[in-house]
């Protein structure tokens, strides 16, 4: 009953904390430019990271290691390095981009410019880590994040044509534009299979003590969480194919995205936007924080835990405080969020095999998934997983240049 | 034991199970004529930026010094200290009277403890 319990916990923890900034603006882009075309590249996307995540908790509930400590072991301090290095840039961009959103949601609910919400929200986002324990902010921020099922109606109230829908389930070529078409497919996939995602479900799985008894838990929750995460995607962008599209509006500004709700719901539907971009991007905004402290503690060795005093662990609250501070700081130089948001997915998209390679030898040494390790398909998947991620590494940055604007 | 897998980069605990850093050094003793032992482990920055290139190694150590907040940096325990167990090295020591927590307890004076509600 516990385990039912907590797998239901697990996926609506999930579900409410998937949405993010990135995922809302590439599929809404994807949605708007090229109709239900690029629908593969999200559930592709979605495929990876359930795939991604269930290894990452495998990992942790066996061996009571983190990805980034694991990672320090196995390859040593230099490789460690260079991923510490590389992953908590990109990673302070993408925290840029999730307080823009919630700054932006300011800006559109009382007209009062983006840049002078930063400051406010990045102290709001420190208060509640600094007084929160990992309880409050995992679980408590993704109760509230449900409220981004509201794309999920949408999608079905507006009775889509299906078929259409499901023929953009396979890759096909566009007729236009086909740089910019590979361009949005790229940061699609840097916005699903974000590595903030499985290392702070690796950590969760080690705050709340799971042993190999969580291995069934582990998977249903990374499969059901995942897929239904992935459905709150899939139908912003079916939103974005049949509001956007028709009217010949392309997501060149936030101030467009509201659209997306308002003629499902009228003028309620400005406001459910307004309050799933700020919870969504609160969300996302704490759990990356959050992510850069726990790499920077994990890999090194210090106290980590969000649920000691931070004088406990005054380093790692050190960690977290100044990343906030960057993040806002970003924001506040006035530097377009959505362009931000774009760029620093498609980084992360261009730096992925940094931190998922490592995945393929942790995940068959005994010495740290004893017999659990990945059978020849969990193999072959983390192979195609990687090959994906090395084709997105060569062809992201031309993309950036000749399909960016 | 094999040093590298099984020593490290492991995560190093004190006596009381609390974290004090990850080995970042192990140090030889080499004597003419006799088999080499291994005399300590290291932990500590200044350890880790001589790993990484030793310019920047030189660098850690200057900025160490001149901050001189750790007073021995890196920190040196004795291998006779050290029993591998599990997925961690214990060292037999009280982590908070070493100079491997200087830091944290720097930061934990001078301005995080400062903060209302740490």
């Amino acid at each position: 009953m516990k385990k039912i319990f907590e797998i239901a916990l697990g996926i609506v923890t999930s579900v409410g904390g998937f949405l993010e900034i990135g995922s809302i603006t590439t599929a809404a882009q994807a949605g708007a430019g090229f109709g239900y075309q690029l629908l593969w590249a999200i559930l592709l996307g979605g495929l990876c990271v359930i795939f991604l995540v269930e290894q990452a908790g495998r990992l942790s509930a066996v061996s009571g290691h983190t990805i980034p400590g694991a990672i320090r072991e196995r390859f040593g301090l230099n490789y460690f390095a260079v991923l510490f290095v590389v992953l908590g840039l990109v990673t302070l961009l993408v925290l840029g981009a999730e307080i823009g959103g919630v700054c932006i949601a300011m800006e559109l609910a009382t007209g009062i410019g983006f840049q002078w919400w930063a400051l406010p929200i990045a102290f709001l986002i420190w208060l509640i880590i600094w007084k929160g324990t990992f309880g409050i902010i995992e679980k408590g921020v993704s109760f509230l994040g449900l409220v981004t099922l509201c794309f999920v109606v949408g999608a079905f109230l507006f009775n889509p044509p299906w078929t259409n829908v499901a023929a953009g389930a396979l890759p096909a070529l566009p007729a236009h534009d086909k740089a910019h078409y590979w361009f949005v497919a790229v940061s699609i996939l840097g916005a699903s299979i974000s590595p903030y995602l499985f290392f702070f479900y690796s950590a969760g799985a080690i705050e709340d003590k799971w042993d190999e008894s969580y291995i069934g838990v582990n998977r249903v929750i990374a499969a059901g969480g995942m897929s239904f995460g992935t459905l709150i995607s899939v139908s912003v962008l079916i939103l974005a194919a049949v509001i956007l599209l028709p009217r010949g509006i392309q997501v060149e500004h936030y101030s467009q995205l509201p659209m997306l709700l308002v003629p499902v719901f009228g003028r309620s539907g400005f406001w459910l936007f307004v309050a799933s971009l700020t919870i969504a991007c609160l969300g996302a905004a704490m759990e990356i924080t959050l992510e850069i402290a726990y790499l920077t503690a994990q890999g090194f060795g210090w106290n980590w835990s969000e649920n000691q005093r931070p004088k406990e662990e005054a380093r790692f609250s050190l960690v977290y405080t100044i990343a906030i501070l960057v993040g806002a700081l970003i924001v506040v130089t006035g530097i377009d969020p959505l362009q931000l948001t774009i760029l620093s997915m498609v980084l992360t998209a261009a730096t992925l095999p940094i931190s998922i390679v490592p995945f393929l030898v942790l995940m068959n040494d005994k010495y740290y998934v004893e017999e659990h390790g990945n059978g020849w398909f969990s193999n072959t998947v983390l192979c195609l997983i990687i090959a994906v991620a090395l084709l997105v590494t060569l062809v992201a940055i031309p993309l950036q240049i000749f399909g960016g604007s | 034991m094999d040093l590298v897998r099984d020593c490290l980069d492991k995560q190093l605990v004190d006596r009381n199970g609390h974290n004090m850093g990850r080995v970042d050094g192990v140090v030889l003793q080499l004597e003419k004529g006799k088999q080499p032992i291994v005399a300590f482990v290291e932990v500590g920055p200044v350890c880790q930026a001589e790993r990484l290139h030793r310019s920047l190694g030189r660098v850690a150590k200057a900025i160490s010094r001149r901050v001189g907040v750790a007073q021995q940096d890196p920190f040196r325990i004795p291998w006779s200290k050290l029993v591998a167990a599990g997925i961690e090295v214990i060292a037999d020591v009280d982590a908070e009277e070493t100079p491997a927590l200087a830091w944290e307890l720097w930061l934990r004076k001078k301005i995080i403890g400062r903060i209302p509600g740490a």
